[in-house]
């Protein structure tokens, strides 16, 4: 229940105060929420198998944000940005497509 | 491969098996998670935000790009308008400095044969018309479009076949004219010209399309009507207008020895 207030909440949040994100960290802003979305159904996967740890839902979520924004960062640097920007989604997202066919089989038995 | 048969085969943190085994408390760090997923909406939402804003910059961008393109356009159409209206001096000047006398008409005589051939007039007569076209599948296959050397073969063939004007889109040939494309379009004259193609020419109407159809342009033609399906029609007709080219200018002039 509390993280999904908190989501809830977080999104009225960022409607309603506009925080402006510096121009130098846009760029990563969409993979870090592809890997915050990794994090997430990561996380709910993990609850359902009864496995889920707050402790390690903060730290993998930090981490795979922080990282995933560093080899886009590392990758803009040498010239390949766009590129590993591309391996970055892929990874996750297979991860995401993953992850949420298990919640599926799950939650619906199917 | 490895590699991703290990994240399909692994999705979930290990992490979370691990603390599991461990066993640790549950009612620690309720509010971290709060915090974490509160921060998650907000970057979803703010991101979503950014998109939906820079949708109309980008818009206005463009429709700037745009204005400025035509404005350009619409410069350069006055420009032409003024070379025009400039050659018509030049040529009544020209014709109050030749005087009256023989050689003066004799020289009057040949420019207005010459006039009309290199396209410094506009000029009224029977010809046939030409409409060609890329054919219906140019989306699927870039080789279906009119290129512009099939333009230039077409106005070569018709120059061949005795055409005496030519205009193609309402933009007079000259010796001068080039025909070429940019980006996607073709140009005239560097003015780009929207699809269908009409060609028109004047010359002797009796000759003038047979003998097109007979030339190595018309075969090329054929070839692509038939091959390609390109639209290519052509027909003759009674009276076409021809406007001169604005591109002619005076280059040279010399006073006449008298």
């Amino acid at each position: 229940m509390i993280p999904l207030i908190g989501l809830l909440s977080g999104i009225v949040l960022g409607i309603v105060l506009e925080p402006s994100i510096p121009q130098a960290l846009q760029p990563y802003l969409p993979i870090a929420i592809v890997a915050a979305m990794d994090a997430l159904f990561g996380a709910f996967r993990a609850y359902l198998e009864g496995t889920f740890t707050d402790r390690v839902f903060v730290v993998s979520f930090i981490s795979n944000v922080l990282i995933a924004a560093a080899i886009v960062y590392v990758g803009d640097q040498i010239g390949v940005g766009s590129q590993l920007a591309t391996g970055v989604v892929v990874v996750l997202g297979i991860r995401i497509f993953t992850n949420a066919a298990a919640i599926r089989r799950a939650l619906f038995h199917a | 491969m490895d590699l991703l048969n290990q994240i399909i085969r692994q999705p979930v943190d290990p992490d979370y098996a691990l603390a599991a085994e461990r066993g640790n408390d549950p009612s620690r760090g309720r509010w971290t998670l709060g915090v974490v997923a509160m921060v998650i909406g907000a970057l979803f939402a703010v991101a979503a935000l950014q998109t939906t804003r820079a949708a109309p910059a980008l818009q206005s961008e463009r429709a700037e790009l745009i204005s400025r393109v035509q404005a350009a356009e619409r410069e350069q159409d006055e420009l032409r308008g003024r070379v025009t209206s400039l050659t018509q001096e030049i040529a009544t000047l020209r014709t109050a400095a030749l005087g009256d006398d023989d050689a003066a008409r004799g020289v009057e005589s040949q420019i207005n044969t010459l006039d009309p051939v290199v396209g410094n007039v506009a000029v009224t007569g029977p010809g046939v018309l030409i409409v060609v076209d890329d054919s219906p599948s140019a989306a699927a296959d870039a080789r279906d479009r009119v290129l512009d050397i099939d333009l230039q073969v077409l106005a070569n063939g018709l120059w061949e076949a005795g055409a005496e004007a030519i205009s193609i889109n309402g933009h007079r040939l000259s010796g001068l004219t080039a025909i070429r494309s940019a980006g996607d379009a073709i140009t005239v004259d560097y003015r780009s010209l929207t699809r269908p193609y009409r060609v028109e020419a004047i010359g002797d109407v009796r000759t003038l399309q047979a003998r097109f159809v007979e030339s190595s342009a018309g075969a090329w033609w054929n070839d692509l009507a038939q091959n390609r399906q390109m639209r290519y029609e052509i027909s003759d007709v009674k009276q076409l207008d021809l406007a001169a080219d604005p591109g002619i200018v005076l280059r040279h002039a010399r006073r006449a020895a008298s």
